[in-house]
């Protein structure tokens, strides 16, 4: 793992090194000091790969990384478009699980070994409802038979 | 009850028996077939027909022309028959002594008449099952036992056919005789072939012995679980919900209103894919509204299946209706209970696994299509077992049955040596059908599978038109099953507008879709 100090804001390949810090390091290099809203407007723009392992950083990292709308950039980016609204397309995942659990769950398992693969419009159907699937079968049901 | 069948039973066996009687003590079993082989010399008999059958299986001996010159010999006297055999072939008996007492793998030749080709046919057997027999030990890591488990496999293959054949002759003493001797060499078969004799035998003997239902009675929530538990460890159940769901969305895809009624409710697995589907839809979600249809056994929990999809309804903005309709049995079905919406809801009618019981009873597909076909549904889906194990002939059945699970429990294995609680539910789920397509008669008798064939004739008959289902459903077919576990086992195959679910090449599950013919076309027929 490679570890270089950099101050100013790069596109994606430049953040996809990994910076490991111990918390003397803290005040000597900037990046880890980032501010949460400046952090999240560079893992926006990251990959899928780097955006996971962004979250295993600290706990700022962390809770930014798993921000949902990162990840819903992350499923939306590079899919074919299935036609709905994203609004609709949201709407519904926010409440089946999440676009993180979407991805984590289904689209990773089916995208293609090429990391910038595109995942057609088959894939997310079918990610899409086996994610329902799934939401059904953990729903806590509170009219329980004995 | 085993008794008393014995004993009317051993009076015909006296019969036989006292006419040989001066025959120097010959075996009656084998007498009955039309084989003379002394009591003395069975053990001996037996060990030179299995080297003899080694013999034969080695590729050598079939391909040189030594067989075609071969003298044979009287074969009903096996004794000196399989001598002559032997010496014939240059056989020398390996050092390692076959076991005399193992006879358990004595079985008769297929066809007394053919005694002469017998060998050819020996041959040419094992050819057959060669194929379907390889494939649950090729690809797979097996537990070797220290014997050669094809080769038993194959033995065990045999010994279920003729004991079958014997149950198809009415000889219930020599069916009973094979039964028991099947039982340990299944036992102690590593895999799926294991698995499937062993269900196999059991569904024989409780044929033989009459023993009724045809398998143990269990709790309807059992079922349940048994059915969840298949549905996780293989993607049978979820390829038939997907390509049927495909459908629907293709027939539905103006509605504004959608309204489906499922013959056989469940566990409302296929739902939420749907409803997930129609909540995406460009434009915004139709309205929803199952009619859920279930047996008096599922009772409440229609209702509390019911309450949980309308709460994922709501959580995904579907506006959503339910009803549950309890009926013994789906030919009690009429078209007013399900109270049709035609002016406002496109209607669909969904049926995975729930035509084939019905064939039970004479005249009741006919009625049960028919009540379909006047409420006018948009589309009608099916999905069934691709087989055909509802043949007249018991024999027969019992043939398909065996290649049909074979091939399914084979597609089960995932080589773990402590299996999973789902693959150990799901064994049991098939092993019950296999009970029940062998052992049961009558209504008893409800998978009485049919091909797809079969179904568009009487689907045809019944003034249903077959709907083509598109590459989408193909390419999601394929997508799941590449998810799925089995590598590249699964297929999915294209079937004249219909999908198949295949097992290394053998077709298992067949999804198609339907719908209302032509009034116009109506009077031509």
């Amino acid at each position: 793992m490679k570890r270089s100090a950099s101050n100013s804001v790069t596109n994606g390949d430049a953040s996809n090194k990994k910076m490991k810090k111990t918390t003397e390091e803290d005040s000597e290099i900037g990046f880890a000091n980032l501010d949460e809203n400046l952090l999240y407007e560079v893992l926006k723009h990251v990959d899928a790969r780097t955006l996971a392992t962004s979250s295993c950083v600290s706990k700022i990292w962390h809770r930014t990384a798993q921000d949902e709308r990162l990840w819903e950039l992350i499923c939306t980016r590079h899919w074919a478009n299935i036609g709905c609204s994203p609004h609709q397309l949201r709407f519904v995942v926010l409440a089946l699980g999440g676009f993180k659990q979407l991805h984590s769950l289904y689209l990773w398992p089916l995208s293609s070994p090429n990391q910038h693969g595109r995942l057609g419009k088959d894939e997310l159907k079918l990610s899409l409802s086996l994610l329902s699937i799934r939401y059904y079968e953990k729903m806590n049901f509170t009219k329980r038979l004995p | 009850m085993k008794r008393s069948h014995q004993e009317t039973s051993v009076e015909e066996a006296h019969s036989i028996g006292k006419k040989l009687e001066d025959d120097n003590n010959m075996d009656e079993f084998l007498s009955a077939l039309g084989y003379k082989v002394r009591s003395s010399d069975m053990a001996d008999v037996a060990q030179k027909l299995e080297q003899l059958e080694v013999v034969l299986s080695n590729d050598d001996v079939l391909d040189s022309n030594a067989l075609n010159d071969t003298v044979h010999y009287n074969p009903s006297d096996l004794s000196s028959w399989a001598e002559t055999m032997l010496s014939e072939l240059n056989y020398y008996p390996p050092s390692l002594d076959l076991d005399p007492t193992r006879m358990c793998n004595l079985t008769p030749f297929s066809d007394d008449n053919e005694c002469s080709s017998t060998t050819s046919d020996n041959s040419s057997k094992r050819i057959r099952l060669g194929p379907w027999c390889d494939s649950s030990e090729s690809t797979r890591p097996v537990v070797m036992l220290g014997v050669d488990s094809q080769e038993t496999g194959v033995r065990l293959v045999q010994a279920l056919v003729a004991c079958a054949e014997a149950v198809q002759q009415e000889n219930l003493i020599l069916a009973d005789a094979l039964v028991k001797r099947v039982g340990s060499p299944a036992a102690s078969q590593a895999g799926a072939m294991g698995k499937v004799a062993t269900y196999f035998a059991e569904a024989l003997a409780r044929r033989i012995y009459r023993i009724r239902p045809s398998s143990p009675a269990v709790d309807p929530s059992f079922e349940e679980i048994l059915q969840m538990h298949f549905y996780e460890s293989c993607p049978y159940l979820k390829f038939a919900h997907f390509t049927a769901n495909q459908a629907i969305l293709e027939a539905v895809a103006t509605a504004r209103g959608v309204h489906v009624i499922d013959l056989g409710i469940n566990q409302g697995m296929q739902w939420p894919a749907l409803m997930q589907a129609l909540a995406l839809r460009p434009g915004g979600s139709p309205s929803f509204r199952l009619t859920g249809v279930g047996g008096p056994s599922e009772g409440d929990g229609i209702q509390q299946l019911g309450w949980k999809l309308a709460q994922l309804a709501q959580a995904i903005g579907v506006e959503f209706e339910f009803k549950g309709l309890t009926v013994e049995r789906l030919t009690d079905l009429e078209p007013e209970m399900f109270e049709t919406r035609p002016e406002s809801e496109t209607l669909v009618v969904n049926s995975i696994f729930e035509l084939h019981p019905v064939l039970a009873k004479p005249g009741s597909i006919e009625k049960l299509l028919a009540t379909v076909k006047e409420v006018k549904p948009s589309v009608v889906t099916v999905v069934e077992q691709e087989a055909n194990h509802n043949g007249v002939v018991f024999l027969e059945r019992f043939n398909e049955a065996l290649h049909y699970y074979s091939s399914l429990f084979d597609s089960l294995e995932d080589g773990v040596i402590i299996p999973s609680q789902d693959r150990v539910m799901s064994e049991v789920y098939l092993g019950r059908q296999i009970l029940n397509v062998v052992a049961a008669e009558g209504t008893d008798r409800i998978e009485r599978h049919e091909t797809l064939d079969q179904w568009r004739k009487r689907m045809g008959s019944a003034g249903f038109d077959p709907v083509s289902l598109g590459s989408d459903a193909f390419k999601q077919a394929s997508l799941l099953l590449a998810l799925s576990g089995g590598g590249d086992g699964y297929r999915v195959e294209e079937n004249d507008g219909s999908l198949m679910l295949a097992w290394q090449t053998k077709p298992l599950i067949a999804a198609s879709a339907w719908k209302v013919s032509d009034v116009t076309a109506e009077w031509r027929r």
